[in-house]
């Protein structure tokens, strides 16, 4: 078996449960045969602009209404399109284990805790309504710290069509909507945001390494740095 | 040691579910082996069987609208239209077409021209069999800072690396890798490293400057490039260029083993004769990749050695020791065993078993036409496809001026025809890249990538 995301999957096969809770959120993430490198060092290298990150009308896991330019601007943003009723190993549940993995390791890093944003946008909204997102996010969050880590929907598939359509990110239904792997077909998308709502990096399958998504946020907030030196 | 907490079980709980669904992709994975051996491992996938071969067609003045064109194929097993061209697009004029790739999604099909340095953005989701134009990207040189030549498209996550061939300034051979969203929007470009820039890589002494092929190994982090010609060189008249020592200077010698996130330039090894296309293995730990020298026909092998540094070495001839066969494409099974190499001279396709990486050896050959160029082959290893068309003024002359697409079955042992279209004889024009094409469109490839 080669997956991808066998960083997500190797403590509950290899330790069992108990030591698998440990591995999973070790502060250092290792390197592993599915990352088999060392990341460039953050600031060794830029990020050139792709893109500015698009707005739109969006609900909030209390079903409160919000624009998504909210939440790309004002921080560092790790932004991943979702649904909860994807089962396809190596797209929702992992970019959603990948956003955990940052998101734990923001806990014990403050600069990463008040600089950084995480969001998770349903493309699913007819059925992960707020409610159902707020159990979500009750499962996959860790509550109270670390940095602010956002799970949002919006009203209507076509309210959100115009961000879907502006981040390229493909949706289609499956022809057997009992599918194993969930009702709907996507391509994985992660996309990381600078403070200005600019896309600075795309993530996909092979590439959504949460060791290159933390030196890129990092070398995101070194080049602010040096920008307000001058 | 941290304590877990109720996110971590959550978590794990979110993991079993993993696990159970990435069991049964696990099987349904034994059942969908399809695609192309070459692709992008950031490209969607087919499942099932390719139904269409597209073909980026070089326009012939004088032969039907004499514009280049996408001519798509039927190749669907049984249907009545098998090995026919169901529908072909043309474009404005004559831009060298060369060759093309799909965006990650596979929705778009991304075709260059290497005279006219005009990029040609298909539709091919609304209508697998029949891709339409929907955007043409005309200001290369201008908006990449003077590179020119655009060889191809890569798939990259929401992005399209496109490797170059030449440059603005003099049409010699240095050159840039080029980066545009999916939508079509410049985002950088990458010079090549040289002598006198070479970006703090190792074995500067060696670097050229030059492009032509860019592949990534996602595990490795690893993105390695290779090197060809100038403008100048590849649109110059074949026979008045083999003549001109001069012009025969011209010619890449390097390939750049680069990070790929950080889209720097690492190491420059010194590889003699226009090292062209690049094929990683697919394998778990097969940390290598193949490529061929158009030149000095010699097939060579880019490795990590045991103490995980990069290398490159010359490991078998291509054809006779003498050299001269021209090869060109090349292409890997996805079990990494088999190499079958296409050599423009001869016509030839040579199949080597490069089971040892090391030490290939030759088990097959087969005269494909009087020219051939490139090949594709299914993932599953049972069906390739060859073009004829190199360059619009390096192809040969007269009666030895084939221009087809040809398809056949490869059982392990021979290639044994399946059909052969005639480009001549349809007014198509010269036939040369070819990609696949499916209304089926599945996950990433790195999701299965090699077993």
């Amino acid at each position: 078996m080669h997956f991808a995301h066998r960083r997500f999957l190797r403590p509950i096969f290899a330790l069992g449960l108990a030591s698998s809770v440990m591995n999973l959120f070790a502060a250092e993430l290792p390197r592993d045969s599915d990352y088999d490198y060392d990341p460039p060092a953050p600031g060794s290298y830029s990020l050139p602009v792709v893109k500015s990150a698009p707005d739109g009308a969006l609900l909030d896991s209390e079903g409160k209404s919000l624009n998504l330019r909210d939440l790309t601007h004002g921080r560092v943003t790790v932004l991943s399109f979702i649904y909860t009723r994807c089962a396809a190993p190596k797209a929702c549940p992992y970019a959603t284990g990948v956003l955990n993995q940052i998101h734990h390791l923001s806990v014990d890093d403050t600069t990463l805790a008040k600089s950084m944003r995480l969001i998770s946008i349903s493309f699913d909204p007819e059925y992960d309504t707020p409610q159902r997102l707020a159990a979500y996010s009750e499962n996959v969050r860790e509550q109270g710290s670390g940095c602010e880590w956002r799970f949002v929907t919006s009203k209507s598939r076509a309210e959100l069509e115009p961000i879907l359509a502006a981040c390229d990110q493909a949706v289609d239904k499956r022809q057997n909507p009992a599918d194993p792997q969930g009702p709907l077909y996507h391509i994985l998308r992660v996309f990381l945001i600078d403070r200005e709502g600019r896309i600075r990096n795309i993530y996909s399958s092979g590439t959504l390494d949460p060791r290159l998504v933390v030196a890129d946020v990092k070398t995101l907030l070194l080049e602010e740095s040096r920008v307000s030196k001058q | 040691m941290k304590t877990p907490t109720n996110c971590q079980l959550h978590t794990v709980k979110i993991s079993l579910a993993v696990v159970i669904g990435a069991l049964i992709l696990t099987l349904n994975a034994r059942v969908s082996r399809a695609d192309e051996t070459c692709s992008s491992p950031y490209l969607a996938r087919i499942d099932g069987q390719e139904e269409f071969v597209y073909v980026w067609t070089l326009g012939v003045e004088g032969m039907g609208d004499g514009a280049d064109k996408l001519v798509t194929v039927d190749v669907k097993p049984g249907s009545p239209g098998y090995g026919k061209v169901i529908s072909s697009s043309s474009v404005d004029g004559r831009n060298e077409a060369h060759h093309g790739g799909f965006a990650d999604d596979r929705r778009q099909l991304w075709l260059a021209g290497l005279e006219s340095s005009r990029v040609f953005i298909f539709d091919v989701h609304s209508d697998p069999a029949k891709p339409k134009l929907t955007k043409t990207i005309d200001n290369f040189a201008e908006t990449t800072g003077g590179a020119v030549g655009p060889h191809g498209a890569y798939a990259l996550p929401g992005r399209v690396l496109i490797p170059c061939l030449s440059n603005a300034k003099d049409k010699g051979g240095k050159t840039a890798l080029v980066e545009y969203s999916n939508d079509g929007n410049y985002i950088t470009t990458h010079w090549l490293p040289t002598k006198e820039d070479a970006h703090g890589a190792s074995g500067a002494e060696f670097a050229d400057g030059y492009g032509y092929d860019a592949r990534v190994l996602p595990r490795k982090n690893a993105l390695l490039t290779s090197s060809f010609t100038g403008w100048n060189n590849y649109t110059m008249d074949f026979g008045k260029l083999t003549a001109d020592p001069e012009a025969m200077k011209h010619f890449g010698s390097t390939m750049v083993m680069w990070d790929f996130h950080a889209r720097q330039p690492k190491k420059v090894f010194q590889v003699p004769g226009a090292p062209l296309e690049i094929r990683w293995a697919w394998g778990d730990k097969h940390n290598y990749a193949f490529t061929a020298t158009a030149l000095t026909s010699k097939l060579w092998l880019v490795y990590q050695d045991d103490r995980g540094e990069w290398q490159a070495k010359e490991v078998a001839p291509i054809g006779e020791a003498k050299g001269g066969v021209l090869p060109v494409d090349i292409s890997i099974s996805a079990d990494d065993k088999t190499l079958f190499v296409d050599s423009f001279g001869d016509g030839k396709c040579r199949v080597f078993d490069v089971s040892d990486p090391q030490k290939p050896k030759q088990i097959y050959e087969k005269q494909i036409g009087k020219q051939v160029n490139m090949v594709s082959q299914s993932w599953d290893g049972k069906r390739l496809y060859f073009t004829s068309s190199l360059l619009a003024r390096w192809d040969k002359q007269g009666a030895d001026n084939e221009q087809f697409l040809r398809g056949y079955a490869w059982d392990g042992k021979e290639l044994k025809q399946a059909f052969d279209l005639d480009f001549t004889a349809l007014k198509l024009g010269r036939p040369h890249h070819m990609l696949f094409g499916s209304t089926k469109i599945g996950a990433n490839r790195t999701t299965v990538a090699s077993k």
